[in-house]
């Protein structure tokens, strides 16, 4: 899993703590007569930004340079009201206009060909770095043991054609740059574009990162990440509340905004082809789910239980299905997602879904007959594979199933 | 890389230690690895040192740390292989651990820990580069090498023989299981797997495909590659960079999974968390890989005529769009390239229901979707039967219970049993039916069956002071213990013969009964002359056989009393109270008429002198077999259970009854006044001198 940070949380937490050079800033919360006064402090010019964790540079025109404290608060109204790549901001904030002879573009990231992190660098900031030609970027492994330091920095950047006398002080701000990454756990960050003033000036001015949530210093006491606004349902939410209060088991759900197949699968690898295979057979899956890991029967029990309660009602078709498991027990697992499907149907009355099993994996007889026992108690109709039944197969018969059930079909009486 | 070829990552003779072996997985895995390869030396967990892991394939030794390992293993038993199972925020150390002291025979590091962040697996990388170590993870299931029988991890479950058979196929993927279901996929185009690796599918993934398809290009074995990739990293880009370069002389069939993450706009929580442009995503390793084969992926509706152009194309290889078609994929590579099948009888990829029940629905579907049952293969089959034959009792599956109650349970406010509150229990309840309720998960059916089991509990109060468990109260007492010890005392003088043989009576009216459709005890319509003949003449015939060959036999338990037991027709009188408030009621108990029965049977078949007594401890056992059989049929508790009850039953009024003895000879006796003098204590052997 990982958590994303945004400039704000850059500007008012990690920049001070890094000594990383910054332009001044002001929350939109502010009152009138201290926004009135920052703008004046700051030579009358301003940018309004939104807080969000939308990606890509420019956030999509949601960025406003304003001169005066009207258009100020207007703006900060405006854009902290304005979503953004399908992502509403948290709030929207004020940051000094920095005037810039040149702009530079940094990035430190976890790198799948060194399998170390990397180091990139380029004198044309500003824009996106897939834009840049080859010859004008540069990257280099860093020792994750040694770190990056000032003089590997300094040469990168003189390589590139920086004026010697700015290489010192952008050198140290780099070297912060990268001790902000690996003191905090990140993944990846990216500092774009640093402004360097016509008077020698550096400022970093835009600011994002992926923080590894495995890395137990993304936990440290005193750094926050705030909450945003997100497009997640309720369903999701409580999947990854309960995903996170154990490590036992995986329970990661995506709504997928299908309305047919309520899928409960087994395995990372197996779950993304099952859920692929549902949706080109028209099987409208309502989630991707992975539910592997050898989940303990109280773990999968409410993971089930979760499922049921946001989805079961609206199902066309129930679907547990997964791979031959390695580590999971089968008999464990699907007593729980029986008792979890005895236990909705025992609150919320009878249904009438077809169900569709397919499963392989250790004490799998014994796990199938006790979901053949409790689907037979429910009266609900069944077909149960075997591990000799490959799983795109059943997906695609679950598929063409659910297809096939009547509009009109007699409901449970 | 250190490894040259695949079998340098694991082959036969290779010596393994496994970190944090006591731990859950780590343990379960080990064991049965070490009955398929015996592989393991040894394995090391904080705080277990000395401890010994009994398997069927051997004894694992667990060390401290393993540095210990390395000081108390011989030389020539030194690990060259790492399988490190520790919690995420130990890798780090264990690996440094590794390093430090394993550097000169150890090999690989196979890292199967999940989540382990990303800064950690490139330190262990780091480390391990350094030190000339392969390692791989982290996040990997593990790895089997299919010719040598030796596996690493978990790769092929506990079906390893049935998932791999011997052939030329090296699997690689990002999943672990689809190692396992690739490999099954390929027995259906008559191919066998070499070696199967799983790369691990965190961030960075430590030994990339590339190396691995430099290895395999090195392996003798193997003569076709099949991979599965998921989106993220620059690993497969990279890998075609390299074919490219070198030539690369194997045919791969590829898979490429994850178009749904690109489509929703999700993380798949595997390597795509960090994207490092455009060749990570799922339609980009499509397209790059398309783009190196030279031909569109495989499609079942296409006739590809085996021309020199198309050998030359499928030299390279082909991606497939759907993970069932990698059979037909590997079948047209070998077809067209002449690469011999290593199975002679291909089992075709089709579905097999093997329990279909669609009632009303079918009618409404089409035919081709209202599946008919397959059958079921071996061991599969098999395991049904025994389960499904079996007509009482289940298999409760198992799980860690430490906190864990379906008896009890207190949210701060209400104590309850099965759901129930104590409280209204003990309003409304008799001790009698919370007991039935905190035994069975039910409470009593009705007032009948309550005051059956009422009874059963008032009868095992006592049979006098000179039973053995009256003489453990007394004891206890005599020697000054506390009321709890003293009936504990009693307790602790019960057993299989004491107390305990009702359990041994349900285990055999189960096996008489079993068999039998009997929904209710008290209604069972059955003849039950004919089954006491029944049992009676084998009985017969069992303590015949037994005689002639001067052996003890088996007793049909609850027979007979050492006190009621001098009439031509013994009865203990008890289970007469028991028996005669059945028949007052008009109902009749099937197991406790069947041995009323048997009793006179197996006197008139001439086994016996005289009709023995049914004693309480049958009564006790037909009463609570009664009350449980409705469980046992609808198959809510296992046939455990029921033997215990009995049993419990017993020992709960006896311990009452124990209570009693105390209290009486607490008040009245002397101190130490159950000892026996030693003058009549009789000598059975003579003195000796040392």
């Amino acid at each position: 899993m990982t958590i994303r940070m945004t400039e704000l949380t850059f500007l008012e937490q990690f920049a001070p703590r890094y000594g990383i050079p910054v332009p001044r800033h002001i929350e939109g919360t502010a009152k009138r007569s201290e926004l009135k006064r920052a703008l004046e402090e700051w030579g009358g010019r301003a940018l309004v930004k939104p807080d969000v964790l939308a990606g890509r540079r420019g956030k999509a025109g949601a960025i406003a340079q304003v001169d005066n404290v009207q258009d100020a608060i207007r703006q900060i109204k405006r854009i902290s009201g304005t979503e953004i790549s399908g992502h509403m901001p948290r709030s929207a904030y004020l940051v000094e206009k920095v005037p810039a002879a040149f702009e530079m573009f940094s990035a430190i990231t976890y790198n799948s060909s060194f399998l170390q992190p990397s180091f990139s660098v380029s004198l044309e900031g500003g824009v996106d770095i897939e834009d840049v030609p080859d010859d004008k970027k540069v990257t280099m492994p860093v020792d994750i043991f040694r770190g990056l330091d000032a003089y590997q920095a300094g040469e990168l950047i003189e390589k590139l054609g920086c004026e010697k006398k700015l290489i010192s002080e952008l050198s140290r701000a780099l070297v912060s740059f990268w001790d902000l990454f690996v003191s905090t756990g990140m993944l990846s960050a990216e500092i774009n574009p640093w402004r360097i003033t016509p008077k020698g000036k550096i400022y970093a001015c835009d600011f994002k990162a992926t923080v590894d949530d495995s890395n137990y210093k993304s936990k440290v006491p005193g750094l926050e990440f705030p909450d945003y606004p997100e497009n997640i349902s309720a369903f999701e939410e409580e999947m990854a509340a309960w995903n996170s209060s154990s490590h036992q088991g995986q329970a990661h759900v995506s709504e997928l905004g299908g309305s047919k197949i309520l899928p409960i699968l087994f395995g990372g690898g197996a779950s993304t082809i099952i859920t692929e295979t549902l949706e080109i057979a028209g099987g409208d899956p309502m989630f991707l789910s992975d539910f592997g890991g050898n989940p303990p029967y109280e773990r999968m029990l409410g993971t089930a239980r979760i499922c049921f309660d946001h989805k079961l009602k609206d199902a066309k078709l129930l679907l547990i299905l997964g791979g031959k498991a390695n580590n999971t027990f089968i008999d464990v697992t699907f007593q729980a997602i029986a008792d979890a499907l005895l236990a909705y149907i025992d609150e919320h009355g009878p249904i009438d879904i077809p169900v569709v099993v397919g499963r392989g994996g250790p004490r799998l007889v014994k796990g199938l007959l006790a979901l053949k026992q409790a689907l037979e108690y429910l009266n609900l109709p069944y077909v149960i594979f075997g591990p000799d039944s490959p799983v795109t197969l059943v997906a695609e018969y679950a598929a063409k199933l659910v297809n096939a059930i009547p509009e009109n079909k007699e409901v449970f009486s | 890389m250190r490894a040259k070829t695949l079998s340098d990552l694991l082959k036969k003779g290779d010596r393994i230690a496994v970190s944090n072996i006591t731990g859950r997985e780590a343990s379960k895995v080990s064991e049965e690895s070490q009955k398929y390869c015996a592989n393991i030396i040894g394995g090391w967990a904080l705080g277990k040192g000395g401890e010994i892991i009994q398997t069927s394939g051997g004894t694992i030794p667990v060390f401290a740390t393993f540095e210990e390992l390395m000081r108390l293993t011989s030389p020539e038993m030194h690990p060259n292989k790492i399988i490190i199972y520790s919690p995420p925020a130990a890798v780090y150390g264990e690996i440094k651990e590794v390093v430090d002291h394993g550097r000169e025979s150890i090999e690989t590091i196979f890292v199967i820990t999940e989540h382990v962040s990303v800064e950690v697996t490139a330190k262990a990388y780091s480390l391990c580069r350094d030190a000339g170590i392969d390692i791989i993870g982290c996040n990997t299931l593990g790895m089997i090498n299919v010719h040598d029988q030796v596996r690493v991890g978990a790769v092929g479950g506990d079906s390893y023989r049935e998932a791999f058979p011997p052939g030329s196929v090296t699997i690689i993927s990002n999943s672990g299981n689809m190692v396992n279901t690739i490999a099954g996929y390929l027995q259906a185009a008559g191919m066998g797997t070499a070696y199967g690796i799983s790369t691990g599918k965190d961030t960075l993934i430590l030994t990339p495909v590339k190396n691995l398809l430099e290895l395999a290009r090195q392996d003798p074995l193997t003569k076709l590659v099949v991979l599965y990739v998921e989106p993220g990293g620059l690993y497969e880009h990279e890998a075609i960079e390299v074919m490219k370069q070198t030539g690369f002389s194997k045919p791969v069939v590829v898979y490429v999974a994850g178009t749904i993450a690109e489509k929703h706009n999700i993380s798949l929580g595997h390597a795509g968390a960090v994207v490092e442009g455009r060749f990570t995503t799922a339609t980009a390793k499509m397209a790059e890989f398309d783009a190196y084969f030279k031909i569109k992926a495989f499609t079942t509706d296409r006739r590809y005529r085996k021309t020199s152009e198309l050998r030359e194309i499928l030299q390279r290889g082909i991606r497939v769009t759907a993970l069932h078609h990698i059979p037909k994929a590997v079948r047209l590579v070998c077809d067209t390239l002449g690469i011999p099948r290593d199975i002679s009888s291909a089992k075709f990829l089709k579905l097999n229901p093997w329990f279909v029940n669609l009632g009303e629905l079918a009618r409404q579907i089409p035919h081709e979707l209202d599946l008919a049952p397959g059958n079921i293969p071996q061991p599969y089959a098999r395991q049904v039967k025994e389960q499904e034959q079996s007509k009482l009792g289940i298999t409760m599956s198992r799980q860690n219970m430490r906190n864990t109650s379906h008896a009890s349970s207190n949210d701060g406010v209400t104590p309850r049993v099965y759901g129930y509150s104590l409280m209204d229990i003990m309003s409304e309840k008799s001790f009698t039916a919370a007991l039935i309720l905190y035994w069975t998960g039910e409470l009593p059916r009705d007032q009948f069956e309550e005051k059956l089991a009422e009874m059963t509990l008032i009868a095992a109060l006592t049979n006098g002071p000179g039973t053995i468990s009256a003489q453990g109260a007394k004891l206890s007492s005599s020697a000054g213990n506390t009321p709890n010890t003293a009936m504990i005392g009693t307790l602790a003088t019960m057993g299989t013969t004491h107390g305990g043989n009702g359990a041994e009576a349900v285990r055999f009216l189960i096996d008489v009964f079993g068999n039998e459709n009997i929904d209710d005890p008290y209604n069972s319509g059955l003849d039950v002359d004919v089954i006491a003949k029944k049992s009676a003449d084998e009985f017969k015939k069992r303590k015949l056989s037994a005689k002639e060959a001067s052996l003890e036999y088996r007793r049909i338990p609850c027979l007979g009393h050492p006190v009621f037991r001098n009439d031509p027709i013994n009865y203990d009188p008890r289970e007469q109270v028991i028996y005669n408030y059945i028949k007052s009621q008009g109902r009749t108990n099937v197991f406790l008429e069947f041995y009323h029965r048997l009793v006179h049977a197996i006197k008139d078949n001439g086994s016996m002198n005289k009709v023995l007594a049914v004693n309480v401890d049958a009564a006790l056992a037909c009463v609570w077999l009664g009350i449980c059989w409705r469980h046992l049929r609808e198959k809510h508790m296992t046939i455990q259970r029921a033997m215990d009850i009995p049993f419990i039953a017993f020992a709960l009024g006896r311990a009452a009854g124990g209570a009693g003895e105390y209290l009486d000879h607490n008040d009245f006796g002397t101190d130490m006044d159950m000892r026996i003098p030693a003058r009549d204590c009789r000598v059975l052997s003579k003195p000796r001198t040392l």
